[in-house]
Order: C-alpha cells, then structure tokens, then sequence
C-alpha cells in the first residue's frame, strides 16, 4: 500500500533542492531583510530601533498603524540570525522573554510564528504593520526592505547576516 | 509517486548541472512549468488532505478558507506550542477581536526549617511554616485579550491554599481565589497608554517583572520586601496609570504616573472596593534601558499615600525606591532598594523603615546551559518607632540555590536558606521547588 504521507514529504525535499540549488549561485548565503508593506512610514531603522521592535518596546510605526511581528519557527536561519545578534538570547530564554513579556502585561501577544519565508511574505503583504525577517533572496517586489543602519542586505555593514 | 520522480529528477540534475554556470532561457523555462506542475499536485494533495480532515473538526475551529501559496502549505504543520507560538491562521490578516489567550502557571514546593519558635510576620508564600512537608503553590491563571489593536483586556487569577481550611463555621474553603490583575488597556502610541484597574504596583522591579508564576522567577519565593500577602510596600494599586517609553536619545526612558485608592485598613491589603479615606494615593516611576547596555535597567519610583490602619496612628507614608538590574542570564543581577517613612498625622515620631536585596545568578554555560546557580542577600530593618509597620520583621536572609530548566516550560529549584530575624535565634532551611507553565 503506497503511503500517502510520504509523498509530500519527498516532493517538498526535492522541490526544496531545487529551490536551493537555484537560489545559491544566485544569491550565495543571503542575509536577512526586514521586510514591511510600502503603506508603512518607515524607510531606515538604526540597530537600536530594529531591536526595539523585535523585542515588542516600540509596537507602534505611527499612532494609527501598530507593529505586528512575524518570526519564523524554531530551527530556521532567520530565526537563529535574529536570536544571536538582535535577541541576543537562547532559544530557551526566547520563549520565556515572551510569556513574561505578555505576563507582564506590556504586551498582549507574542510574535507570530511562522512556519517559511512564503508565508511570512504572505502575512506581511497582508497584514498592516507587519514586519518579517525573510533571506533577501526571496523578497517580493511588493514588499519594502528596510534600510539597517542606514545599510541594506548585500552591503558590508549590513548587521542581519 | 513514481511520476513525481519522473518530473523532478530532471529538475535535480539540471540545476545540479547548472553550477558555475548561468542558466539558458530554455532550461528557465523548463524549471518554471516543471515548478508549476509540482505547484498543481500540491495543490491538489492538500486539497484532498483537507477533505479528508474536514469532517473531524468541529465548526467553531475549522479555519476560514483562504488562498495560500503552495509553498506555504508544503511546510510542516506547526507544532503545538505554548500561546506565544502562535502559529498564524489562514485569517490572521483580519484578526478578530476579542482574542482571548488564556497562560496558567503554578508551582508545589517543599520546606523544612530548624527554627525551634513560630516565624512571625513572614508572607505565606516565604514558606516558612513550623512544620516541614509539602506545599501547594499559586495556581495562577492569565488572561490577555485584545479587543481592538489599541484596547487590551489582561487579568490573573490565583488560587491560593488556605492554612484554617476546614477551620471555624462556616469552615473556610481550601482555597482562596483572588484577582490579582485585572487592566483595561489604551494604547494611544508607544509615548502613551493609559491603564485602568487593579496593578502590581509599579515602584519598584521586582513587582512588576516577576508576577504570580513562580516559573519566571529565578528563585523559589520572592524577597520578602515585596512578597505576595506582605506588607512593606503596597503590592497591589487600583486605580488609574498612564505609562510609556522615550527613546529620550537612547537612553529609553520608560515612565509610570499613577492615581488611585491606597493601602486598606489592613496595610497588605489594597483599596479594592474603594479608598479608606478621601486621599488618594499615586506614584511616579521612571526607568531606562540604554542601548549601549543591552540589558541593563536602572530605575527609582516615589510613592505616596495617606494610611488609616487598623490599630496604628493615621499616617501620611513616602515610599522612596531605586533598582538596578542586568536581566541577561550570563550573569543576572538584581538589586533594589526601599526605603519607608511614616509621619503620623496627629503628632508621633517620623520613623524610617529600609529594606534592600540583591540577587546574583548565573546561566551555565556549554552542557549546562540547563543549569543557574543563584545566590540572594536581603535585609530588612524596621524602627520599633514604626508601629505602623509593627508586624514586619527586621531580618537578613542568605539564599542559596539552583534553577534547573527540565524543559522550556518547567523548572526545579532547590534553595537554602539562613535567616538572622531580630529576637529569634538563627535557623536554616531547605526548599525544593517544580514550577511550570502551561
């Protein structure tokens, strides 16, 4: 009997091969931009800033537009960049950040999880004040990245990397 | 399945041969219909895993359909998490109000002292009972909710062990059920929020960052300055509180200003179904967190109430407070100081009352990364001119300790301790801890 289940998985694999492959001598080791929709009034943050948002500080881009995060699940590169140098946290001490944040009442949710780079394109298209954290190769027209200290992924002094 | 290879195999040697070189139009092209077809079989798998799957779920959680691409939904499924993980919903770009997330926390503990007298003026939750055994921690529960992207609900309740249950007639209940939060929230920008409820009250740290799940704290119980049920700074604050954060140059200054009804006729107690008197208390708070010094927080807070306690002269109180701390775990130091005065209104001495406690901790690191030493000192010293704060013991306390994290939701703890309390002779205790959230 053919198992179903395994279809997917080995489909996605080889897809995902595919998609790397083709990726990787376009691109190389892509950093990672910080992607928002056009319609929010932010073109550069300072590294501070950028940390103020991740952390949940600033969770406002203007009076009327609130920040929503997404950040990718445990295990993705995104989210291990953004632990070692924005968070400069474990995963562990992550997940507790977060509970005690929202515990604390500063906050009234975590970040949202997401499971890849198409998704979180997705939300952040669809979302208002979305912001994401995706490989600068896979960026959308659509979306606008953000400037990092004034720098953007590819340049030298890029800090997401 | 065989067909899938058919069609992918090509694509995998084509890019495989395409290394170091740039790829024609024609072969472009080929990887994009071939993309495309896997695109359709995807589709079409999780169209019919979905049929599959409708049936068992109920109406009230079966996601609204949306469109997503089929590289989204070749992604694992999420895996349960806690409710900070959540994962995003087909209809997470039109969120719904309310969104209620329910967090709960509780902890059981273990205590054993060799005090030979009763230890007085000590909260509950200092475990600090004449016989060793074990004890049931708070039974907390969390409540956040948004009710719009500007307005939050956020409450927490406890359930907390009685010593008297089964005692007196009508016989107490086993627990007591408190709300110990309940905050309606405005979020105009970052710069301002404006608050109504009942609060831990914001002067000084320990109060504000560490609540009733004793997970969070990296110690069993709380230093005593502070702790739940105690009296030496009013724990809870009803009334009104605007707070928010300047970057003020990256300095990021975050502010408290608050209003509302002061300690009860029973000092521990807040003013819960209104003011003892027609003075309202309020409170200014103030910290930064410098950008320059990722994890540093320094602060100080001023309060001020007018008190009519039960058995004591009526009194206008200044609580005057500072902290310092740098809450990253490599190491974590924790620092604070309180200091409080009672002018007594009709004439009487002005007596000063202090307390301080600084705590040290450290995150192992490498394979022991699951491992935090800790070690507290804390000291308390009330002026036998404080009547007011008569039932306070003056004491200091070693603590010493470790936090082992079983998982990221659970931890054990084991402490020990030695107290010095004025008129008591120095005694020793253990404490074991397994705190959880959940």
């Amino acid at each position: 009997m053919r198992n179903k289940k395994s279809i997917p998985s080995r489909r996605t694999l080889l897809a995902g091969l595919c998609f790397g492959i083709s990726r990787s001598f376009a691109a190389g080791q892509s950093d990672i931009a910080v992607v928002v929709r056009p319609d929010v009034p932010v073109d550069n943050l300072s590294f501070a800033d950028l940390r103020r948002v991740l952390m949940g500080d600033r969770q406002f881009w203007a009076s009327n537009l609130k920040v929503t995060l997404l950040v990718r699940g445990p295990g993705a590169r995104e989210r291990d960049v953004l632990l070692k140098s924005v968070y400069q946290m474990s995963e562990a001490q992550f997940r507790q950040y977060w509970i005690a944040k929202v515990f604390r009442a500063e906050a009234a949710s975590g970040p949202r999880i997401i499971y890849s780079n198409e998704m979180a394109i997705e939300l952040a298209e669809a979302v208002p004040g979305a912001v994401a954290c995706v490989d600068a190769g896979e960026v959308p027209k659509g979306l606008k990245v953000l400037k990092i200290n004034g720098t953007l992924p590819g340049e030298k002094a890029y800090p997401l990397r | 399945m065989k067909r899938i290879f058919q069609i992918v195999s090509p694509v995998v040697l084509l890019t495989s041969c395409a290394f170091g070189q740039s790829l024609d139009p024609a072969t472009r092209e080929l990887i994009q219909s071939l993309l495309v077809r896997i695109d359709g079989l995807e589709r079409r798998v999780a169209e019919l895993e979905q049929e599959k799957t409708a049936p068992q779920a109920s109406p009230a959680t079966l996601p609204n359909p949306a469109p997503r691409s089929a590289a989204a939904l070749e992604q694992p499924a999420p895996q349960p998490g806690h409710d900070h993980d959540q994962a995003p919903v087909p209809e997470a770009a039109q969120p719904s109000y309310p969104l209620l997330k329910i967090t709960g926390f509780s902890d059981l503990n273990f205590a054993a002292n060799d005090s030979h007298v009763p230890v007085t003026g000590f909260s509950q939750q200092t475990y600090l009972q004449s016989h060793s055994g074990f004890a049931e921690g708070q039974f907390a529960l969390h409540f956040s909710s948004a009710l719009s992207s500007k307005v939050s609900v956020f409450g927490e309740l406890t359930l907390t062990a009685r010593p008297d249950a089964g005692t007196g007639s009508p016989a107490a209940p086993g627990f007591n059920a408190e709300v110990e939060r309940i905050i309606v929230r405005y979020d105009l920008n970052d710069y301002f929020k404006l608050s109504f409820g009942r609060y831990h009250t914001p002067i000084n740290y320990w109060n504000t960052a560490f609540h009733h799940g004793a997970w969070l704290q990296t110690t069993i119980s709380r230093p005593e300055m502070t702790q739940f049920g105690g009296s030496f700074i009013p724990v809870h604050f009803v009334g009104a509180l605007a707070e928010g954060a300047i970057p003020a140059g990256g300095l990021n200054l975050n502010y408290d200003f608050g209003v509302g009804n002061g300690r009860g006729q029973v000092i521990s107690r807040d003013g819960d179904f209104g003011d003892v008197n027609n003075n309202r208390a309020w409170l200014v708070n103030a910290f930064v967190k410098p950008d320059a010094l990722f994890g540093l927080q320094a602060g100080g807070s001023v309060y001020r109430d007018k008190l009519n306690p039960l058995g004591g002269p009526v009194a206008r109180e200044w609580i005057r407070s500072a902290h310092i701390v740098w809450n990253r775990e490599t190491p974590e130091f924790i620092g604070e100081f309180a200091d409080v005065t009672h002018e007594p209104v009709f004439g009487g001495v002005t007596s000063h009352s202090q307390a301080f406690y600084t705590q040290f901790a450290y995150r192992l690191p490498f394979n022991a990364k699951k491992w935090k030493p800790y070690y507290r000192f804390e000291y308390m010293h009330i002026p036998f001119s404080d009547t007011i704060f008569k039932s306070v013991p003056s004491f200091n306390a070693s603590t010493a300790g470790v936090r082992y994290d079983i998982t990221n939701f659970a931890a054990f703890k084991f402490e020990y301790r030695h107290y010095d309390i004025r008129k008591v002779p120095e005694f020793n205790g253990f404490f074991a801890q397994t705190s959880f959230t959940f």
